[in-house]
């Protein structure tokens, strides 16, 4: 792991594009401007990790339409 | 396959689905510059409709693996379903708001069918350009429960 100090306004650049500034501090928070490319994912890692696996529950390499149709359309689902 | 000249709006690809073998057109692809979150492979995918499905459409990878969504028009869903573009998901979507098609991902198990309106993929039709959108502070749950889809 690389460590850097940084204040306030000051940035780490990490390869072409990507910059990653510090905006604030304040006790326990620090709040972050990152600048990237549009083919550079950037997430809060957690919201990333729930999407993820969402993502992976949802997508359906081969799907059962018939049965999904049913089960969709049909009456009284629990919920 | 050989590499689709990113001008060429004519050539198709043939795409094998869950429905059966589609040919797209490359006009019809949409790029994910960033991917999907979990499939950051599949940065290209088309948006398959079928009378059979609606109001569901399928988004399709036609790169990598395999992958296929159920998605649906989170209005369909909550009809006052809104979400705000973060600067950098302007950045990245120009078109205006009327281009810009919204989807949830449908999640299907046996129990139940839940909706993910937490992160949906907005699609800006006019550069057919995705991104699936993790918007900062969003109180629409991640897997919000439907009854029924019909």
């Amino acid at each position: 792991v690389l460590v850097f100090t940084r204040r306030r306004n000051e940035s780490i650049v990490v390869a072409d594009g990507i910059e990653i500034r510090v905006l604030r501090v304040t006790k326990d928070a620090v709040r972050l401007g990152v600048t990237a490319p549009a083919d550079i994912p950037v997430h809060r890692q957690e919201v990333y990790e729930q999407i993820r696996d969402e993502n992976r529950r949802a997508a359906q390499p081969r799907l059962p339409i018939a049965a999904l149709l049913s089960h969709m359309k049909g009456p009284g689902s629990p919920g | 396959m050989s590499m689709t000249e990113p001008h060429d709006r004519t050539s198709i690809t043939r795409v094998d689905t869950a429905f059966g073998t589609f040919d797209v057109a490359a006009s019809d692809i949409v790029s994910f510059p960033a991917g999907v979150p979990g499939f950051e492979e599949c940065r290209r995918f088309v948006l398959l409709s079928s009378a059979a499905l609606a109001p569901l459409q399928c988004l399709q990878s036609v790169e990598g693996p395999s992958v296929s969504f159920l998605v649906i028009d989170p209005r369909r869903v909550q009809a006052d379903y809104r979400c705000v573009l973060s600067d950098m998901d302007r950045r990245r979507l120009t078109a205006t708001d009327d281009a810009l098609l919204w989807l949830a991902v449908v999640t299907v198990e046996a129990e139940q069918t839940t909706v993910n309106l937490r992160a949906p993929v907005v699609i800006d039709s006019r550069h057919m350009v995705g991104y699936q959108l993790m918007p900062a502070g969003s109180l629409y749950p991640l897997r919000f429960p439907v009854p029924g889809i019909a």
